[in-house]
């Protein structure tokens, strides 16, 4: 399998330094690369410990992600441009999946180089697409059930990046920015760190209310099963359960969302045992 | 207008941080020069603006992040390499890039609100209304010269990044000297082929060699000092899709590859999200 990689010629153009960040064909060999291995990647069991352990990819792929900051502010990403870092974000999501490389990515921090992508507001498809692809390395690394994973995230400011996709962004990014919270809240530190204080608890707390009136609007049964999820963990602690009992949005309790519900007896479910709690005194 | 009191503009101890004063740039509008004070003014309050963003977290947490990316994969990718001076060379390149890079991206947003407030307050304080400088100049101003700031960040942090990356790698320097000292072996970094079966299974083209990088494996690391930090100058992000469409056919081919690449990271994404249903 790993001979039939470097018999591959992007492959190999990938990984030869002499296609890293070159004027000319070397760049071009390298942009072509990482859309060939981008596309194949699922293809190969190994290729994210390939990937980590053969020389300078990783520096490569970091390159390819400090490139566009400049892009980033006054927003200027070309598709074209972030066409090239979403091909190489996805070969990070590749490393972020893999059980023999998910911790040394986060011993060298990667992640956080993917923040500023995350903090962009630019409502362009090129920089949606950045914005999305960029969760989904964040959104591997969580699906993973690692407490490694949740340390880490809760040591940066992933919370309230997602937090902000979570109120504006599209659907797809607010499926994927809310999935990662979710997983946080399912930890029992990621639980107990958000409601450690009154301001974090506070700061879920209005975005997800916020998302609840959006979502009287504009109904979505995938966010909406996301967002009960939310309020129902919320509701496993003690003291935001109390908190819960004053301020869970009105929507939630009225039969609002029983039609877009109607089909989706696990959420439906989900939400009543979710109100059944909050009755009860703890 | 009369003359600015030189009391409101210079507080003791506050002299230009940084050599910054002729890059300073000004609109082209008679209040500078009925005003000449005006240039010190908007000097003083990017010169403040900086001072603010310098000693908040975001240089050093540049600089920290940076260096932690940098010490991990240069040891990885310096395991065989016996010269601690190619090492020390590469780390520097990488270390003062991608510190300098993040610099300017986490300090772009606080730099401009400092410079805004710190400009109003300074023009205010010298008796300047709104009528004279209005809110827009300022805002011209302070996006004149955000670039501007941000290098200066970018250099903060570049330096501060070499004495922590030295600091990191500095017993990785120190035992390839001592192995050079003691034996006339090829060098190996032992921690890197302990930690995992992978570096010594792969094959040969993407191994590294037994006695050091090669030129063109160098040449990856060369590559930081060559990137360019200026934005691309065609932007076609803001351009309205339709716009677009019309204009360039090209642009039509890539529109189809785009999605395709985030459907497919997505896919797991989705998988996982159903997972949890």
């Amino acid at each position: 399998l790993i001979l039939d990689l470097t018999a591959s010629p992007s492959f190999g153009a990938a990984v030869q330094p002499g296609a890293a960040g070159q004027s000319g064909a070397g760049a071009d060999r390298r942009e072509a690369a990482l859309v060939e291995l981008s596309k194949k990647r699922e293809t190969y069991e190994d290729l994210a410990p390939i990937l980590w352990h053969s020389f300078g990819v990783m520096t490569a792929l970091l390159q390819e992600i400090v490139l566009v900051y400049p892009c980033l502010s006054p927003p200027s990403l070309s598709n074209q441009a972030s066409n090239r870092v979403c091909n190489a974000l996805a070969l990070l999501q590749c490393v972020a999946s893999h059980q023999d490389t998910r911790a040394l990515f986060l011993n060298a921090d990667i992640p956080l180089f993917l923040y500023p992508f995350l903090n962009t507001t630019s409502k362009t498809r090129a920089f949606e697409y950045l914005r999305l692809t960029s969760l989904g390395v964040i959104g591997a690394l969580v699906k993973s059930d690692n407490s490694e994973v949740i340390n880490f995230l809760l040591s940066t400011e992933i919370i309230p990046l997602c937090l902000r996709i979570m109120e504006s962004g599209s659907e797809l990014s607010k499926t994927v920015a809310i999935f990662i919270v979710q997983k946080i809240l399912l930890d029992e530190m990621g639980l107990a760190y958000i409601c450690q204080t009154y301001e974090r608890f506070y700061a879920v707390g209005t975005v997800l209310s916020n998302m609840v009136l959006q979502l009287v609007e504009a109904p979505s049964v995938r966010l909406l099963k996301h967002v009960v999820r939310c309020y129902q963990r919320l509701g496993d602690n003690p003291r935001a359960k109390e908190a819960l009992r004053q301020c869970l949005p009105e929507p939630l309790r009225d039969n609002t969302f029983a039609g877009v519900l109607k089909d989706d007896l696990t959420t439906k479910r989900c939400l009543g045992s979710l109100l059944v709690n909050l009755s009860e005194s703890s | 207008p009369g003359t600015l009191a030189a009391a409101n503009l210079t507080q003791p101890g506050e002299d230009s941080l940084y050599p910054i004063s002729v890059y300073i740039q000004l609109p082209n509008l008679p209040i500078f020069n009925l005003q000449p004070s005006m240039k010190r003014i908007v000097h003083i309050a990017i010169d403040r603006a900086i001072r603010e963003v310098i000693v908040s977290p975001v240089v050093e947490r540049s600089v920290a992040i940076a260096g932690i990316a940098t010490r991990e994969l240069i040891i990885k990718d310096f395991a065989l390499e016996p010269n601690e001076d190619k090492m020390r060379k590469a780390a520097h390149l990488m270390a003062q890039n991608l510190a300098g890079s993040l610099a300017i991206v986490s300090s772009r947003d606080p730099l401009r609100v400092g410079m805004i407030t710190q400009l109003q307050n300074l023009l205010r304080q010298n008796g300047i209304t709104e009528q004279s400088v209005s809110e827009q100049v300022v805002f011209t101003i302070v996006a004149d010269n955000l670039d501007l700031a941000c290098s200066v960040m970018e250099r903060a942090a570049a330096e501060k990044s070499i004495a922590e990356i030295d600091e990191e790698l500095g017993p990785a320097y120190l035992n390839r000297r001592k192995h050079r000292e003691r034996s006339s072996q090829l060098y190996y970094d032992v921690s890197v082929y302990a930690a995992s079966r992978y570096p010594s299974s792969l094959p040969e083209p993407l191994r590294l060699k037994p006695n050091g990088l090669t030129a063109s494996q160098f040449r990856v690391y060369e590559d930081f000092s060559r990137m360019t930090r200026v934005a691309p100058e065609a932007t076609v992000a803001d351009v309205p899709d339709r716009e677009l469409k019309s204009r360039d056919n090209s642009l039509l081919q890539m529109e189809d590859v785009v999605p395709q690449i985030v459907t497919q990271a997505m896919e797991k994404m989705e998988v996982a999200i159903s997972e949890l249903e």
